[in-house]
């Protein structure tokens, strides 16, 4: 079956399309690099992505921290995430990259401060 | 007030000019921000996808504003912030305002313009209806989401497909708001394809293209907008109307360089680029004054606002230590297909980088040719949503006589 990728490591966003034939994978089509190569795989296998949203804070200039995980996490965790993040409140001061949610939901994932506060 | 090179904004565009202009040896070196921190727009772009090219790391717009600010309190730049630059003149006096000093005159040797760029509002484009609440460019819904913590609407229209609605689809999504779709009036995304993929495909978000909102319901509160098909002329269909239940309207339909204080200077704007028209060592049609970032022209990628920013700051730099005002230059010429071209002219001073869009969406191989240095490069499509970079080196320029023209054709195969 051919499939058909959009390549989001990088801006260039390079089109994709792949056979996938008895577990190889066949290029059909697309100037990818190797860090597309290992999305594609990636993307076959379970896509995952970097989550950014922000959480709370306490005593800061604005109301918002922003902060990630600080690793890519499988799309389908991302509204459970979602939810424990949003009971969470810090307090000012916050360096920038301090963990704010040790092992999210049990992803062995972190959630970080993108910026100090 | 008196400094060396004075830059007018704090975002990426400014930091970079400023932290340059203090590498190549500018002594005082002063930045004037009218927010009351520094970072630009990039402090509300949580986002990740920032710095791939000059941190070589996927950065989000807060990280990467976080480490700018670092190395300008390295190297020693000053800044004033809640500052606003409210008149230019061309002999390189600013007039300023903020609550420390009132109206207050900087005398500099040089100056960069970094004032970024504003967002088309409702007012650049014509809906009929009644104007209710609920209706917000797609920066503001950004900035009351990301920083102050608020939540426009709970469900949603986008008109345009640019990046910065296409983004605000998926934060909307992930704090709970429904997105019912993305209107966009041409027959292509505005947006860059990583942007359709990861933040409307990733959540189920539907885009309408050749769509737009003919009228918006609604007396005190948005309460929905009617949608319908557009021809290949624009013109919206009949009997394809189609009423959309929404409290929220957000647009994101461009964005344009910030020009008051541009032309308050006799900077002749290009109808091209619709900033001032420039040449490779970034400076502007007056002497000793430089420009950076997307007041220059829109870029796509903030790593190439960075880009222009380190060339605005080191010959500004320059500038304000010889004051070298060389006259001499070539054109710059947009050729067939070529929309946007920047820079507008060629002073033999530096290697060139041009920066342009494709007039024209060709999904087919294309070569792009610029006369007379004889140089084709080959790609597999031209599409105006995603700019183009060129680096020449300034060896093969200095032979060149006659304007540089840049176009764009088809190729087989
Ligand atoms: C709402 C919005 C969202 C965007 N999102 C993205 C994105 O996700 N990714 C991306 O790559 N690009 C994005 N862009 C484009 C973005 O503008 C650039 O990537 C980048 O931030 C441009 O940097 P800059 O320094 O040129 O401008 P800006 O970051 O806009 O900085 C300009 C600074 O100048 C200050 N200023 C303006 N006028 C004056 C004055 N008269 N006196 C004193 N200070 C002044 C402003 O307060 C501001 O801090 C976005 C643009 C907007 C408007
Ligand atoms: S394949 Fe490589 S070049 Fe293409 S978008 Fe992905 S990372 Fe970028």
């Amino acid at each position: 079956m051919i499939k058909h990728f959009t390549c989001v490591i990088c801006p260039i966003g390079c089109e994709i399309d792949v056979e996938e034939n008895e577990g190889k994978l066949i290029l059909l089509n697309g100037n990818m690099c190797a860090r597309g190569k290992e999305f594609v795989i990636q993307e076959l296998k379970e896509p995952i992505r970097v989550l950014t949203t922000t959480v709370r804070i306490k005593g800061a200039e604005f109301n918002m921290l922003p902060v990630r995980t600080d690793k890519p996490i499988p799309k389908r965790l991302i509204p459970i995430i979602m939810e424990d993040i949003a009971k969470i409140e810090v307090n000012a001061p916050i360096k920038m990259y301090k963990v704010i949610v040790k092992n999210i939901a049990g992803t062995r994932v972190n959630i970080i401060a993108t910026r100090s506060m | 007030m008196k400094a060396d090179v004075t830059v007018i904004g704090g975002g990426p565009g400014g930091l970079v000019s400023a932290l340059f202009a203090k590498r190549n040896g500018a002594k005082k070196v002063l930045i004037l921000e009218r927010e009351d921190e520094l970072g630009g727009i990039l402090k509300q772009c949580i986002h990740n996808g920032f710095g791939l090219e000059l941190f070589k790391k996927d950065l989000t717009g807060p990280e990467y504003a976080e480490r700018l600010i670092d190395d300008i309190n390295k190297v020693g730049v000053d800044y004033m912030l809640d500052t606003m630059a409210i008149h230019l003149s061309n002999d390189r006096t600013i007039t300023a305002v903020n609550s420390k000093y009132g109206v207050f005159n900087i005398e500099s040797k040089s100056i960069v313009l970094a004032m970024g760029c504003r967002e088309r509002a409702r007012g650049n484009i014509v809906i009929p209806g009644t104007r209710p609440a609920g209706i917000y460019t797609a920066g503001v819904a950004q900035r009351f989401i990301n920083i102050d913590g608020y939540l426009p609407g709970k469900e949603v229209v986008i008109l345009g497909s640019g990046d910065i609605g296409l983004i605000m689809a998926r934060r909307l999504t992930l704090e709970g708001a429904k997105v019912k779709g993305v209107y966009e009036i041409m027959d292509h995304p505005g947006g860059l394809k990583r942007n359709i993929v990861q933040c409307l495909n990733d959540f189920d978000i539907p885009l309408y293209l050749s769509h737009t909102v003919i009228e918006i319901k609604g007396k005190d509160r948005v309460t929905g907008v009617v949608v319908a098909k557009v021809d290949s002329k624009m013109q919206p269909i009949e009997g394809t109307e189609e009423f959309i239940k929404c409290d929220t309207l957000l647009l994101s339909v461009g964005l344009i360089p910030e020009n008051e204080l541009s032309k308050e200077a006799n900077i002749e704007i290009s109808s091209n680029t619709k900033g001032p028209v420039m040449t490779e060592t970034m400076e502007t049609t007056v002497p000793g004054i430089f420009s950076s970032g997307n007041v220059s022209v829109v870029f796509d990628l903030v790593d190439y606002v960075a880009e222009t920013g380190v060339i605005a700051g080191k010959n500004a730099a320059e500038f304000a230590k010889e004051k070298n005002e060389n006259k001499k230059f070539i054109n710059i010429l947009p050729g067939k297909n070529v929309g946007i071209l920047f820079p507008h002219r060629y002073s033999y001073r530096d290697d060139l980088i041009l920066f342009l869009r494709a007039g024209k969406w060709i999904e087919k191989p294309v070569s792009i040719k610029i006369k007379p240095l004889n140089m084709k490069m080959r790609r597999f499509y031209a599409r105006p949503n995603e700019m183009i970079r060129i680096k020449i080196l300034q060896d093969k320029l200095l032979s060149a006589k006659g304007d540089i023209t840049v176009s764009i054709k088809e190729v087989e195969g």
